[in-house]
């Protein structure tokens, strides 16, 4: 073995060129299949890693307490199926009023508990400590990493005037209720309902959860029951924004890999062609055919492993911040790649590569030892010699029709090497559909510009005052400075009567139209009693375009029908018009204008204009129409993995150049010797290239359309996102022009450098020695 | 003894031509002329320096220090694309082991050196063929590389050297990888060239070969020329 290995590290040191190029193929592929593998893995862990650490609960069950006693509900625990039960515990709503520091507006779910701990849903206590007493109250946030303070000011304020201090924030993995007090300061809110947290011992699906709430709640008075809540659509909520980056990731994990590949096959069948005397020469020396063999997959192992292992750690940096873009906002403290994702690399990258080099050196394995040993020293048979003869009739410069031969004389390694260029393409074209797509995306998310300043209205935060201009007096004004549409808006926290979970509302006024959001059904608001919401609002709650809900407000409730569904993904916002909010909450005052100007208007001059004819309490800002963070994400991280790609590909581009120049060198050495210019070279050379590069981008570039309409897809429904068909539809004759050039690029620059030392190519051993 | 190489008739002209890689000395201040029309020999042992003088003057390696002229050109003035170009006006190269490209049939090979300056190619396979047809290889015009004997093979080679009428031809080895048969076919086409007036240097082991072809032997040792001496060719 140990000669093997000394045979392996001559050639790893002889071929340093090579050795390289396998090294960072491999290094590139990695990194980029371990980002895909890492978000795959991450993207079911931190709502799983969470709902087992607080034994979610698998139901939220709300009852009328006035329908049924806490004796028969407590019953409820023991009944068949259910493995595990909190409760009963009581539950309040509390309307938190407009300007509340620190707390939303709106309604707010209190519920009664002695301690965190519950067999289901244990909280998460991650900052203060739980209420002692009456007067105290824990919030449920999402950790934020940055601790929290509670100053005297943070309070809750009750009807009648007192008020509950915040002592602590807690998170509910259930989210199970919006705030926890004593249930002795519960008795004090006056609650109505009960709340039960079971897990059941059949939690699988959305049917053997009905089914074993059914049975938890049989016997009980049909109306009891006045609200339930799945683990299964929080956690869809949770999942669906990293499922969207999972197939998009895994398409370019899946290509990287197939490119290394590729490009390991060529390397090492170049190995092998460009080493039969070598070949000879160890078989000469006593070596087997397996152990030749073993050398080649050796030799190409060294570089593998240690590729592989920079790739590694370059894919855990990289991914870090692509899994912190992802899972930022959903209240994870820390996601880190999983150690198996980094096992599957470690093992699987090298193992992969020994394969894709055992073919080439199985030819090693089945070369006579003569028949190696004289290779190269007469003259061999000539290739595709028809084509050659076919071109060299072209009134084609003789450089060019010479280099457009080349690929024709080793079919294999031009297949090889155009698949590389055809995948790299195929990166690109979906790269750049991708990018279009989550462009218009981001770009309607933000409106497409509909407003070019927005006024935020004081009296939210005590470092900003309330206004002392009226709502129509703001108006007024920002119309008679030059504003063409003004639309104002105010949040406020709602639900649908017989749930607790929070909506967060938001209400229109004005020409709202104009902030052209952009709708997948129904139409936009045209009326009182109107909803628009996303199409995963719909999802999680059963419902569709046209139902009837009704709003809740704590004290007040009212009737709205729901007329059309949203591109954006908001599972819990719902958006209405002003006269909505006025049967609410009536005189509750705008918060914020968004302010459209004419044409070429000048923005900064209007702020500067209303700033100061407004007085204080209105703050207003330049909208900036910048992409949201997850397009972004998916943009910079498909352009990276798309350069790593044509990379990748150029440098399979660049290794076959090598070999060629290597093996003709001879022929290069004659070619000068009779007047051969180094540009003429450089000319030949890379045409040989760029004629794959051609070929491969048009082959590529369908094939990138093909990905776009097959990964855009279910990245949407994966993120339970409704796009329009126009987002979809991306792909423009210019663009096509543009994106055919792209093998014609990756060729080109990847054959440059070798092309220009083969020109430079020192050819007077060469003639006089071969 | 030393040539007349400050003649006005030099084609050739080395002027204390010194080249080293690294420690071992190629050629150590070489200098000597060749007139046009002759047929100089250069003979000595391996590694005396014979190709390196080859090289530096089809421009094919560049002098350590010292001055090579070849039809009035100084080739220590000329960069890469000039060396080319110089090369492909003025110079014809056989090799000892021929260096045709194996792709393409006899008549593409000859024709490559004057498709290279950009000539048509309908007048380029035209000349070839005559050239092959001259040098009795006509026949074999679309033949393989790999199907043709070695004599045939070194026939095209020598056809592809005169394809853009050098005013120098220079052979390292004509017949080294020759049979004696071929080996003597080559010879005298050599003088059948030399006799036409074409130039002609040749860097050869074999005492035959220069007796028979060259009117002029320079021999090589330790990088420097030991002797020089004018022959009479032999019949």
């Amino acid at each position: 073995m140990s000669a093997v290995w000394r045979a392996s590290r001559a050639a790893v040191r002889r071929r340093k060129l090579q050795t390289t190029i396998i090294g960072v193929v491999v290094l590139l592929s990695t990194a980029t299949i371990t980002i895909a593998l890492a978000l795959l893995a991450a993207a079911a862990a931190p709502f799983d890693d969470a709902f087992s650490q607080q034994s979610g609960a698998h139901v939220v069950a709300t009852f009328d307490s006035s329908k049924v006693s806490d004796v028969r509900l407590a019953q409820t625990a023991h009944r068949q199926g259910v493995r595990a039960a909190a409760g009963p515990f009581g539950e309040a709503v509390v309307v938190v009023p407009d300007g509340t520091p620190g707390i939303a507006a709106g309604p707010l779910t209190v519920v009664g508990r002695s301690g965190s701990d519950s067999p289901v849903d244990h909280l998460n206590l991650w900052a203060g400590r739980w209420p002692t007493g009456p007067g105290e109250i824990v919030l449920n946030s999402r950790p934020s990493g940055r601790g929290a303070s509670f100053p005297p000011e943070f309070m809750v304020p009750l009807p009648g005037g007192s008020k509950l201090r915040v002592v602590g924030f807690a998170s509910s993995v259930s989210q199970s209720a919006g705030a926890w007090v004593t249930p002795d300061q519960l008795a004090g809110l006056h609650p109505q309902s009960v709340q039960m947290l079971y897990r059941f011992a059949d939690p699988g699906t959305d049917q053997s959860i009905s089914a074993g709430l059914a049975t938890a709640t049989a016997g009980l008075p049909s109306d009891a029951l006045t609200g339930s809540q799945s683990y299964l659509a929080l956690k869809k909520a949770v999942a669906g924004q990293t499922d969207a980056y999972v197939p998009f990731l895994m398409t370019f994990g899946v290509l990287g890999l197939v490119v290394a590949v590729l490009i390991v096959a060529n390397v090492v069948s170049g190995a092998v062609v460009s080493g039969f005397r070598h070949i000879g020469v160890l078989k000469a020396l006593g070596f087997t055919p397996n152990q030749v063999a073993a050398v080649y997959v050796l030799m190409i192992s060294v570089p593998a492993v240690v590729g592989c292992l920079i790739g590694i750690v370059l894919g855990n940096v990289l991914a870090r911040p692509l899994l912190f873009g992802v899972f930022q906002g959903l209240g994870v403290e820390s996601v880190s790649v999983s150690l198996w994702v980094d096992v599957v690399a470690l093992l699987g990258m090298p193992a992969v590569v020994a394969l894709a080099a055992l073919g080439p050196a199985m030819r090693a394995h089945r070369l006579s030892a003569a028949e190696a040993i004289s290779a190269g020293g007469a003259p061999r048979v000539g290739r595709a010699l028809g084509v050659q003869r076919r071109l060299g009739a072209t009134r084609l410069p003789r450089s060019v029709s010479l280099g457009l031969g080349l690929p024709f004389a080793r079919p294999a390694r031009t297949v090889l090497t155009m698949a590389a260029i055809v995948l790299g393409v195929a990166a690109v074209a979906l790269a750049s559909g991708l990018t279009s797509t989550m462009t218009a995306y981001g770009n309607a998310e933000e409106l497409n510009g509909a407003y070019q300043v927005e006024v935020t209205v004081g009296g939210h935060r005590p470092d900003r005052p309330a206004p002392t201009l009226s709502d129509t007096d703001t108006q007024a004004l920002l119309r008679s400075l030059g504003a063409v549409r003004v639309t104002a808006d105010a949040w406020q926290n709602v639900k649908f009567t017989g749930s607790t979970q929070g909506l967060n509302g938001q209400f229109l006024r004005g020409d709202s139209a104009s902030l052209n959001y952009t709708m997948v059904k129904g139409h936009w608001l045209d009326g009182p009693g109107q909803l628009v919401v996303s199409g995963a609002f719909l999802r999680q709650r059963g419902l569709a375009v046209g139902d009837q809900v009704r709003l809740d407000l704590g004290a007040k409730e009212v009737p709205v029908t729901i007329v059309g569904q949203l591109m954006a993904y908001d599972p819990d916002g719902v958006l209405s018009n002003w006269d909505t909010l006025m049967e609410l909450a009536p005189g509750q005052r705008a918060s914020h204008y968004m302010v459209q100007l004419a044409p070429g208007a000048d923005a900064d001059a209007f702020v500067t204009a209303f700033q100061k004819a407004s007085g204080p309490g209105l703050y207003p800002a330049k909208h900036a129409n910048e992409l949201n963070q997850a397009t972004l994400t998916i943009v910079s991280f498909a352009t990276l993995f798309t350069l790593m790609l044509a990379a990748v590909a150029a440098l399979g581009v660049f290794n076959t150049v090598v070999l060629t120049t290597h093996e003709r060198r001879r022929n290069l050495g004659m070619l000068k010797s009779i007047g051969m210019t180094p540009r003429q070279v450089t000319v030949m050379m890379v045409t040989s290239m760029a004629a794959l590069g051609a070929v491969g981008g048009l082959i590529g570039l369908p094939l990138g359309v093909l990905a776009h309409r097959l990964v855009v897809p279910a990245m949407v429904r994966a993120a339970g996102i409704d796009l329009p068909a126009s987002m979809l539809h991306v792909w423009h004759a210019p663009l096509l022009a543009l994106l055919a050039f792209a093998g014609l690029v990756i060729a080109i620059l990847g054959a440059l450098i070798p092309a220009r030392s083969a020109a430079r190519l020192t050819i007077a051993q060469v003639l006089h020695n071969e | 003894m030393t040539s007349d190489y400050s003649s006005d008739q030099a084609i050739v002209r080395l002027d204390g031509v010194h080249k080293s890689y690294g420690d071992p000395v190629a050629l150590n201040g070489v200098s000597l002329g060749i007139r046009a029309g002759e047929a100089v020999a250069v003979m000595g042992p391996s590694g005396c320096g014979k190709s390196t003088l080859l090289n530096m003057i089809a421009g094919l390696d560049r002098p350590t220090s010292g001055t090579v002229t070849v039809h009035g050109e100084d080739l220590g003035e000329l960069n890469e694309t000039g060396l080319a170009l110089f090369r492909r006006r003025r110079i014809g190269m056989i090799f000892q082991f021929f260096n045709l490209v194996d792709d393409l049939p006899a008549l593409d090979n000859v024709a490559l050196a004057a498709q290279l300056t950009g000539a048509p190619t309908s007048q380029a396979r035209k000349r070839a063929l005559e050239l092959l047809d001259e040098l009795g290889v006509a026949e074999q015009r679309d033949s393989y590389p790999a199907t043709l004997s070695g004599g045939q093979r070194q026939r095209v080679a020598v056809a592809r050297a005169l394809m853009n009428r050098p005013v120098l031809l220079l052979a390292d080895e004509p017949t080294g990888a020759l049979d004696s048969r071929s080996g003597e076919q080559v010879m005298d086409l050599l003088i059948d060239l030399n006799q036409m007036g074409q130039t002609l240097l040749m860097v050869t082991h074999d005492p035959r070969l220069a007796r028979r072809c060259a009117s002029r032997l320079i021999e090589f040792a330790d990088g420097r020329v030991v002797r020089e001496s004018t022959l009479e060719r032999a019949a």
